[in-house]
């Protein structure tokens, strides 16, 4: 072959390759393009072959044009390709598509029941103030329920406690978890810090504000030089941890014989802007928990000299503070457990 | 209790309103639970008279009346039948606002002008007495305002008094003490006995102990007849109903200085004498609220000389009340030993403001200054002439006093109150004795006050007195032990969350069920403890399983429209074991509906089975050790007082060390149906959570794995069907394989190309070594090995 054959074969390659219509080529056309232009007998594999009948002035000048037009074939072939891939998955992608929005399916789910969030909450907040948690059980004999909390067998005071007694048994089911406090004192030596939460049983007809069982965190804290003043301060920071930092509480006067001074401790109610409502009775406060210094007797039916040991004890009723949180107005959804009201308590959003 | 302000301004001046008052009160430890307002709810109405009366022009039933009141005399248009020339009438003048805010203005009635209206009772909000307008009778001036007539106004104050402070349960008392809390004079008390004749009256206190003072004086010649207007309208306020002058005295008394008092008719006593004694066996007494009370014996009460008369302290008898028709009276006024008039009240199931009173405490020294206060009442009202009381007195032990200082009840308080103002505060309420070297002194109460024996109980009148507000806010230094969880409480917590992310909402349910409760799940209230007064059936006895409730609240649940129910409590069962209640803490729960909430896509919601149930109970016991199951009719399965309600051959037990720790099964079928969940698959567990808490636990240790590719060689073998998967694995693990690291299940069938009563189940197993990785020929060995066992024990064959 000639140098002028070759240039000859040069351009009809180059000009065929031009019109070989890669441009609009789909993958099939494109592999017999090319095919056509670099198979075994194709028109630049020859137009490259015969290179070597060249003379190697001729070589050294024509081989890299050869190369070029190889290379500018390679890439018009690549390009349309990946055009095509693009475009083919791009269909594919589409044709994948489901319907997102349809509901997530979920392994079952369950939550706590909220009086165990809210006592928790309360036990939490007491715990990092130092209480341990205490127990005791809800039988319970007369010494541990009224006697040694200063509440003799003819105490007026045993009125405000409906007692279920158990038949053919000298025992009843507890009326406070105070009985959590004699326990706990009986059996571990000052100083203590303990709260002691759990069931209590009132011998009262059922209805929306009363329950014959609901539960308590009785709490208290027997240590030297313990007043009035430590119970304050205690309880409003349990309140403020409770319900915010901008909780106001009132501390007015009360009896409960197991402790003296006594307390009931109210806060400033968050349904109205102190102006009264339902939920505070039109009072502008809620009453949310007894509380006082330890009477004396106490530790004397007890056994701690009460010269060296002073200490307070407070009682929170748990479902009032749950039905306070969450807006409960009826008692008795606790016990229930309808699932349209458990559903509505997520233990996060304590 | 109820207080009228206006009756507490009698003992004590106060300028404050009611609402003020409240504030005060619950300050002092007094909440006041409701407040209500007395008096006329209209003004500008007058005394009218009415001069001339004219048929109307226009109207058959109206009259055109003049009406002079005082000032002026004007039209007014009336429609009563009973309204006549010469009535003094309550007239609203144009102005006047009747209740439920009506003004009254001057206007046309069928074209006659009306100035104002002619009113009746029940137009001024008062107690209705005949049809029609008001007529007055004669007395009032004309112009006279009306209201003012009827009386001031007044505010009932309903004050809670705690069981510590019986003293304040009178007007006087509540009076007392805000004069402490004020710092203020009591106005000292009027009237007192005016006269008395010496007599002499048999009275014997067979128990001074029970009854330490005792006095009855005879009054006679009384007329007993309706009380005066002042005295009803007191006693009204207050929600009492008027009976007769005596009888309202008493009661007056009792309410204004906080002395219950009785009155008999001395001429219903037999033998004219009174004995304060115990009841003796069967007697009787017919109450004053007509009923008849068998008498417990060794209560206390008064006696004639033939029967009880009344229960001392409590309440009186019906025969000996007093009457209209009574002459003679003899009045009694006494104290009675707390105890004892809350034995005889408790006993009796009989209530009165009386017991209510004694039970708590009277004021021992008053009882004879109140009885000479109610006599002197009765001769002032009911005439009649008084002889000298006689008494019987126990000598009373002194008042013990009370060495404090200011120190030691800032101490207690926790506060800095100044010497001063502690010792004011407690001048205010009793006696304070200071010589004045050293900070100590004396304290003694009044005789009204049992509540103050110590320190403490000081401390909490000063604080009271000098406010709760002004004792700090302060935080004891830590001392004890760093906070921590009891072990039940610490594995509780464990449980619950663990099993509400198994998606098992919590319930809580009543420790009390009925017997029918636990009958409908097959278990007995033998052997449980019983309350001795239920509410109710339904709250008769005491569980000994927590499924019963959990089964109510599916049942509750499916027929309010769930379709899949997953709970689980966490709570005690009883039972009696001798004398004691032993109590365990249990969690249980019940499973039933698709595991998956996935509705829109079925196939991938089963329902939940007995196997999820098992995986549960795995849960929970995971870490205790290794879990051996049993049918619960096996020996060596242990009984727990729920296994009747389970299905006896679909349920099993895991023990763990001997120890049978949770069961978990079908539902008993009869169980089920008695809570209609026959078609529902129910699946309940119970785990013994005290064990749980038990249990020794150790930090789990961490064993290394093979980093060499492990071979796996499934096999389809098949069994008979009656053979437990249980013990193809037990063969399987018997051969000793040291390379077999794990047998997977993965397929169970039975049907077609598998023999009738056998069935095919497939499984993985898995071999590798640490040191190397296995040959083909290695693995083949072995499963060889386990084929050849399981042909030998089980009769398996391979299949296909």
């Amino acid at each position: 072959m000639t140098r002028a054959d070759w240039e000859k074969s040069y351009v009809s390659a180059e000009s065929a390759l031009r019109e070989a219509g890669v441009e609009n080529a789909d993958l099939l056309k494109l592999e017999e393009v090319r095919v056509r232009f670099l198979g075994r007998k194709g028109a630049l594999t020859e137009l490259l072959k015969s290179l070597k009948d060249l003379s190697i002035e001729d070589k050294r000048e024509l081989g890299p044009k050869a190369q070029g037009l190889k290379a500018s074939f390679d890439d018009l072939i690549d390009a349309r390709r990946a055009a095509l891939e693009d475009a083919g998955d791009a269909a594919a992608l589409e044709k994948d598509a489901i319907d997102l929005t349809l509901p997530s399916i979920r392994p079952p789910k369950g939550r706590l029941h909220p009086l165990t969030t809210t006592l928790h909450e309360i036990a939490r907040i007491f715990q990092l103030m130092g209480y341990s948690w205490a127990e005791g059980p809800f039988v319970e004999d007369e010494k541990h329920n009224f006697t040694a909390l200063n509440i003799p067998e003819d105490h007026p005071a045993r009125d405000s406690h409906d007692t279920f007694y158990l038949q053919n048994l000298p025992l009843l089911l507890r009326t406070h978890t105070s009985t959590v406090q004699v326990r706990t004192m009986e059996s571990q030596r000052p100083p203590l810090r303990v709260v002691c939460p759990g069931r209590v049983f009132r011998h009262e007809q059922i209805d929306a504000t009363h329950s014959a069982i609901f539960h308590q965190v009785e709490g208290l804290v027997v240590d030297e030089s313990v007043g009035f003043a430590d119970l304050k301060g205690h309880l409003q920071t349990f309140l403020q941890k409770l319900l915010g930092a901008s909780t106001k509480t009132r501390f007015r006067p009360s009896y409960f014989p197991f402790t003296e001074p006594s307390t009931e401790v109210d806060v400033k109610c968050f349904f109205c802007p102190g102006s009264g409502c339902p939920a505070c009775k039109h009072t502008g406060w809620i009453e949310i928990l007894g509380a006082g210094v330890v009477n004396p007797a106490v530790f004397e039916s007890i056994g701690y000299d009460e010269e060296k040991w002073s200490g307070f004890a407070f009682g929170i009723g748990v479902e009032r503070v749950a039905m306070l949180l969450h807006g409960v107005r009826d008692l008795r959804h606790f016990y229930t457990n309808d699932l349209r009201f458990l559903r509505q308590f997520d233990e996060s959003l304590l | 209790m109820k207080v009228s302000y206006n009756w507490l301004k009698e003992h004590l001046p106060l300028e404050l309103s009611a609402s003020e008052l409240s504030t005060h009160l619950l300050k002092i430890g007094f909440e006041v639970a409701g407040r209500e307002r007395l008096g006329p709810a209209f003004t500008g109405v007058v005394v009218g008279k009415v001069v001339s009366k004219e048929k109307h022009p226009n109207a058959d039933k109206l009259s055109v009346c003049v009406v002079d009141d005082g000032a002026a005399k004007r039209t007014v248009v009336c429609g009563a039948p009973n309204v006549d020339a010469g009535q003094t009438v309550a007239y609203a003048r144009p102005g006047a606002v009747l209740p439920g805010n009506f003004k009254i203005e001057g206007r046309k009635l069928r074209g006659v002008e009306s100035q104002g209206m002619i009113c009746s009772r029940a137009e001024l909000g008062l107690p209705k007495d005949v049809d029609g307008i008001w007529v007055m009778g004669e007395g009032p001036a004309l112009g006279a305002d009306v209201g003012a007539l009827l009386g001031p106004a007044d505010d009932i104050l309903e004050v809670e008094v705690t069981t510590n402070r019986p003293d304040c349960l009178s007007h006087r008392g509540l009076a007392r003490e805000l004069a402490a809390y004020f710092r203020k004079e009591l106005k000292p008390l009027g009237g007192g006995m005016m006269e008395s004749a010496e007599a002499s009256f048999p009275v014997t206190v067979e128990d001074p102990q029970a009854c330490p003072f005792y006095g009855a004086r005879l009054i006679e010649n009384v007329a007993v007849g309706e009380s005066p207007a002042w005295l009803k309208t007191k006693l009204e306020s207050i929600g009492l109903r008027p009976i007769n002058s005596v009888v309202d005295i008493t009661n007056y008394v009792l309410h204004d200085i906080g002395q219950p008092l009785h009155a008999f008719d001395a001429d219903k006593l037999n033998g004219s004498r009174i004995i304060v004694r115990r009841s003796k066996k069967g007697e009787k007494l017919p109450a004053l609220d007509h009923k008849t009370y068998d008498l417990p014996e060794g209560l206390l009460v008064i006696a004639d000389g033939e029967k009880p008369v009344a229960l001392a302290g409590v309440m009186g008898g019906e025969d000996s009340a007093v009457t209209t028709a009574t002459k003679r009276v003899i009045l009694e006024g006494a104290f009675f030993n707390p105890v004892e008039a809350r034995k005889s009240s408790q006993k009796t199931r009989l209530r009165s403001d009386s017991s209510y009173r004694f039970e708590r405490g009277t004021d021992p020294e008053a009882s004879r200054a109140a009885a000479d206060r109610a006599a002197g009442l009765i001769l002032q009202i009911a005439g009649g002439t008084a002889a000298k009381p006689v008494e019987a007195a126990a000598p009373r032990p002194a008042r013990r006093p009370i060495q404090v200082s200011a120190g030691k009840i800032n101490a207690v308080l926790g506060a800095d109150f100044a010497d001063l103002a502690v010792k004011q505060a407690l001048r205010a309420i009793g006696d304070v004795n200071d010589d004045g070297n050293g900070v100590e002194f004396m304290y003694t109460a009044p005789s009204w006050r049992h509540d103050l024996l110590t320190a403490n109980d000081l401390a909490e009148e000063v604080g009271r007195f000098l406010g709760y507000e002004n004792i700090p806010y302060r935080m004891a230094p830590m001392s004890a032990k760093a906070a921590r969880l009891t072990p039940v409480e610490t594995e509780s917590r464990r449980v619950r969350t663990r099993l509400a992310s198994l998606g098992l909402w919590e319930a809580y349910n009543y420790d009390l069920v009925s017997e029918k409760t636990l009958l409908a799940c097959r278990l007995t209230a033998e052997g449980q403890p019983r309350v001795a007064q239920p509410l109710s059936e339904d709250w008769a006895v005491m569980r000994s399983s927590l499924l019963p409730g959990l089964l109510k609240n599916a049942q509750y649940n499916l027929s309010r429209g769930a379709d899949a129910v997953r709970f689980f409590e966490v709570g005690k069962s009883y039972a009696i074991r001798g004398e004691e209640v032993d109590e365990t803490w249990r969690v249980a729960g019940i499973l039933l509906g698709p595991v998956l909430d996935a509705r829109w896509q079925p196939a991938r919601t089963p329902r939940a089975s007995f196997y999820d149930g098992k995986a549960i109970v795995e849960d929970l016991l995971e870490g205790a050790g290794p879990i051996a199951w049993a049918k619960l009719t096996e020996p060596g399965a242990g009984k727990t007082p729920s296994d009747p309600l389970f299905h006896p051959a679909n349920s099993l037990r895991a023990t763990i060390n001997g120890m049978p720790v949770a069961t978990v099964g079908c539902l008993h079928p009869r169980a089920a149906r008695a809570h209609d969940l026959e078609r529902e698959g129910a699946i309940v567990f119970d785990a013994n959570l005290d064990w749980l808490a038990g249990r020794e636990s150790a930090p789990a240790r961490f064993e290394d794995f093979s980093a060499l590719p492990s071979s796996r060689r499934d096999l389809a073998l098949v069994l008979d069907k009656a053979t437990p998967y249980a013990r193809l694995e037990e063969v399987i693990r018997g051969c000793l394989v040291p390379e077999l690291q794990s047998v997977l299940l993965f397929d169970v069938y039975e049907g077609k190309n598998v023999p009738e009563g056998k069935r095919s189940l497939a499984i993985r197993l898995t071999f590798g070594r640490f040191d190397r990785t296995l040959t083909d020929a290695e693995v083949g060995a072995a499963v060889e090995k386990i084929v050849a066992a399981l042909a030998y024990e089980l009769g398996a064959s391979l299949r296909g």
